[in-house]
């Protein structure tokens, strides 16, 4: 089910309803929000609420094993029973045919013919956000830095806590759990500010991304042609506001549903766009992935506690990793190098050029910074290197002959919308929407509200699929 | 901060900015209408899954759908037909998709539109993709899917700025992307601007549809929608009349084969597109080819002279009452030659 659809709209005033009637103690309302849960992903695909019930099952069995036993050889055993199910489940479900593909082809290039079929697997919604989220949970109680959850019933929410399961923000068990198991019950603050937030969040997924940018978005990256410069930077810089608007107007609805139910879900962007430096920009970006990655895979290979061509290497392989989570396709792994790179050349110049940032030099820094993301962006969004090759060409003025595919009033718009969104970056880096909200005027916020509200309704949209749904 | 008052304000704005939205575009005489989607086209294609040997499904482009009017066909004949033909599609795939993925038995009545059927079966042609994507839709639709259908059907049929096109490119896109795409500055791909393309037709919760009055009575409006046809006639591509035949007598011998009955129909077209229908795609050289190669019931609006007497108000479909009178005359033909029966009185 999506935030953006009216069925979603009927089944949350229904969980609403439900939750806050008075007919229910707090383990019966845990029920009905798990429940929910399932209904909210069976919808999508019912036979695939099996996999969610094997990642639970196994991990709650894993955690409470790593819980009570002392043998090492044990509790290792557990572990990697817990990270082989969740590791395997992505393994064969997102990346099965892209391991297929490249075995082919490596067989190929080693001169033995070897055809077969694609497997053509479904990919389940959400698949690598939940076996993160659960592999966190398992990892931290080996680690003995959390106890299990109390109860079964605790941990199969925390699993499936349909605001979050899909498209993050990915909780950890320490955060999240804790919160079930007391009775939750948002404060009428809380509640309208959720509701505020999940009109942001579908304003930003529907008008901004959907409406305003992903049409130019497709038509440049959808052309097999060698593009103008202006199309080509035009396309680049749509997809980096519709990507935007897209996730982290998912995370904004998450949020914000989670509010009205009671539940604080940590926050998955801040204001990315505005960051001075590549460092920054990840502890703004996807915060929730960017600190898993931290603390699941950097730290554990090493972090920065190995000399520095070591902690590069470390840094290059998370950024890999990273980049192949958000798809099985070696563009995204092109995209992970070059954060990888820009991160590594950002420590050299702190260590070997160090300067102090001040308002001024920032501004532009971040201009630089948001400049140099979006030339990943096109490793990102291009379904193959020969389109990513185009567009890179295009946009260093390689091609100035190149094709026009995009009208003046589309480009007008797409730059329009884009330096709106980086001033307003710039303008809320070092504040947030509640802090905001609670200065402004009732009146004004209102109005702002409303003027969200109608946009929506007159975008109408067309139920797209958040982007972050296939990763 | 007071969020109850914020609220209370935000509601009250949007009240009256929607409210004003709704009762302008209705001033310009925009009323609510369905949108003919994937989700209603679905839902019909599903009815195949328990149709009997005594239903008839009908497929082809806009002229089977404009000119077949299910009420007068159901008093003709007792049964209500399912109707899947799709504007500005082959039939082809659709046609291959109910033989070789259901066990449908009963009749198909395909539409020959001879630009369209003739036209292709690379599978992203428009033509063919139109299509296509709803046959895909229906197979892989999920709950949450079917339940939006439902439940923005009341919004769809109450509300006049809710009118909305799966197909982009209509003039009369009020949602906030048709009204962007209005603005235009210059034409800097230097791509030919198709003419305004405004909704002739208003279609009903099973597909029925009828041709707008206005297209019949208005001529200005009626060439409005004749440019659009030229638009789009200016660069002819010629038939690929081996390929279509091959893929379409190939599943109709399957569904011979196994009891199903096939008739083939010609709906009228009149002035410039008949014109360029003869010209281009003659009868000789395709339509009598598919008859005979086919072996199947068929009907050519030309041969009838119940069917051969009207006239186009945009050339290339029926009024309303014409429509009417057609599908009367084309059942009443069909019952006699003994393709359709009709269950009251049988």
């Amino acid at each position: 089910m999506l935030f953006n659809s009216l069925s979603f709209a009927v089944f949350l005033i229904i969980v609403l309803a439900l939750y806050y009637a008075p007919l229910f103690n707090w383990a019966n309302k845990k029920r009905i929000l798990l429940l929910s849960s399932y209904v909210f992903y069976g919808l999508w695909n019912p036979p695939l609420i099996l996999l969610l019930w094997i990642s639970t099952i196994v991990d709650w069995t894993a955690g409470n094993k790593l819980a009570k036993e002392e043998n090492q050889n044990k509790r290792k055993f557990w572990l990697l029973l817990s990270m082989f199910v969740n590791l395997g489940f992505l393994a064969f479900f997102k990346y099965g045919d892209f391991l297929l593909e490249n075995f082919v082809m490596f067989m190929d290039a080693i001169g033995v013919e070897f055809h077969v079929q694609p497997m053509d697997i479904i990919l389940p919604m959400g698949i690598s956000f939940y076996t993160f989220q659960t592999m966190s949970y398992t990892i931290d109680i080996y680690k003995k830095k959390i106890k299990p959850a109390n109860t079964f019933l605790d941990f199969a929410l925390y699993v499936t806590f349909f605001p979050q399961l899909v498209a993050g923000p990915i909780v950890r068990a320490k955060d999240l759990i804790t919160q079930f198991y007391e009775p939750k019950k948002a404060t009428i603050n809380q509640f309208l500010f959720g509701l505020f937030s999940l009109t942001l969040g579908l304003f930003m997924k529907v008008v901004l991304a959907d409406t305003l940018l992903s049409e130019t978005s497709d038509t440049v990256f959808d052309s097999r042609n060698v593009l103008s410069f202006w199309d080509a930077l035009a396309g680049t810089l749509a997809f980096s506001g519709q990507i935007l608007f897209d996730f982290a107007g998912y995370s904004t609805c998450a949020i914000g549903i989670a509010l009205m139910l009671g539940i604080i879900l940590p926050d998955n962007f801040k204001y990315p766009y505005a960051s001075v430096g590549f460092s920054e920009f990840w502890k703004r970006w996807h915060i929730s992935l960017s600190t898993w990655l931290r603390d699941y895979l950097y730290i554990p290979l090493g972090g920065s506690h190995n000399g520095l061509i070591k902690t590069y290497v470390v840094l290059m392989i998370t950024m890999l990793l990273g980049g192949l989570w958000h798809g099985a396709a070696w563009t995204f792994v092109v995209w992970g190098a070059l954060h990888g790179t820009y991160l590594i050349l950002e420590r050299i110049q702190k260590k070997y050029l160090p300067f102090k940032i001040t308002p001024f030099n920032g501004f532009f820094l971040a201009i630089l910074t948001y400049a140099c993301i979006n030339t990943t962006w096109v490793f990102f969004r291009a379904k193959d290197f020969v389109t990513a090759k185009n567009m890179v060409g295009s946009l260093f003025y390689i091609n100035p002959e190149g094709e026009k595919v995009l009208e003046s009033f589309d480009i007008i718009k797409v730059f329009t919308v884009i330096t709106i969104l980086f001033l307003c970056h710039w303008i809320m880096r070092n504040t947030s929407v509640k802090s905001v909200s609670e200065k402004i005027p009732s009146w004004l916020l209102g109005v702002i509200w409303a003027i969200m509200f109608v946009l929506i309704v007159i975008a109408q949209g067309t139920g797209e699929q958040f982007i972050y749904f296939q990763f | 901060m007071n969020l109850k008052q914020t609220l209370l304000i935000a509601i009250t704005i949007s009240f009256i900015v929607l409210g004003s939205w709704e009762t302008y575009w209705r001033s310009q005489g925009y009323y609510p209408t369905l949108d003919d989607n994937k989700d209603l086209w679905a839902v019909q294609r599903s009815k195949v899954t328990k149709a009997t040997s005594n239903d008839v499904v009908l497929m082809g482009s806009s002229r089977v759908l404009f000119d077949i009017q299910l009420d007068e066909w159901e008093a003709e004949t007792g049964k209500r037909p399912i109707q899947l033909a799709s504007a500005g599609a082959t039939p082809l795939p659709l046609f291959s998709d109910i033989v070789n993925n259901s066990d449908y038995t009963g009749t198909v009545v395909v539409g020959v539109t001879p630009g369209l059927f003739f036209s292709t079966t690379y599978p992203m042609a428009p033509p063919w993709k139109r299509v296509q994507t709803r046959v895909n839709y229906y197979q892989d639709r999920t709950f949450a899917q079917r339940l939006n259908h439902q439940i923005s059907l009341p919004f769809q049929n109450n509300l006049a700025f809710m009118v909305s096109f799966e197909e982009k490119g209509y003039a009369d896109e009020i949602n906030l992307n048709g009204l962007l795409k209005r603005i235009r500055i210059g034409n800097r791909t230097g791509n030919k601007m198709m003419p305004p393309f405004h909704e002739f037709s208003n279609i009903a919760l099973d597909r029925n549809t009828k041709m707008k009055d206005r297209t019949a009575t208005d001529t200005a409006f009626a060439n409005t929608v004749k440019a659009v046809w030229a638009f789009y006639q200016q660069d002819p591509h010629p038939p690929e009349k081996e390929a279509t035949m091959t893929f379409f007598l190939k599943d109709a011998k399957k569904f011979k084969d196994r009891g199903g009955s096939l008739v083939l129909l010609r709906c009228p077209s009149s002035g410039r597109d008949r014109m360029g229908e003869n010209m281009d795609l003659p009868r000789t050289e395709l339509w009598d080819d598919l008859v005979t190669q086919a072996n199947v019931p068929s009907y050519h609006f030309e041969d009838y002279d119940q069917l051969n007497q009207f006239i186009c108000p945009e050339d290339s479909h029926l009024s309303g009452p014409d429509a009417q009178i057609f599908t009367t005359e084309l059942t009443k033909i069909m019952i006699q030659d003994s393709v359709l029966t009709n269950s009251k009185t049988n």
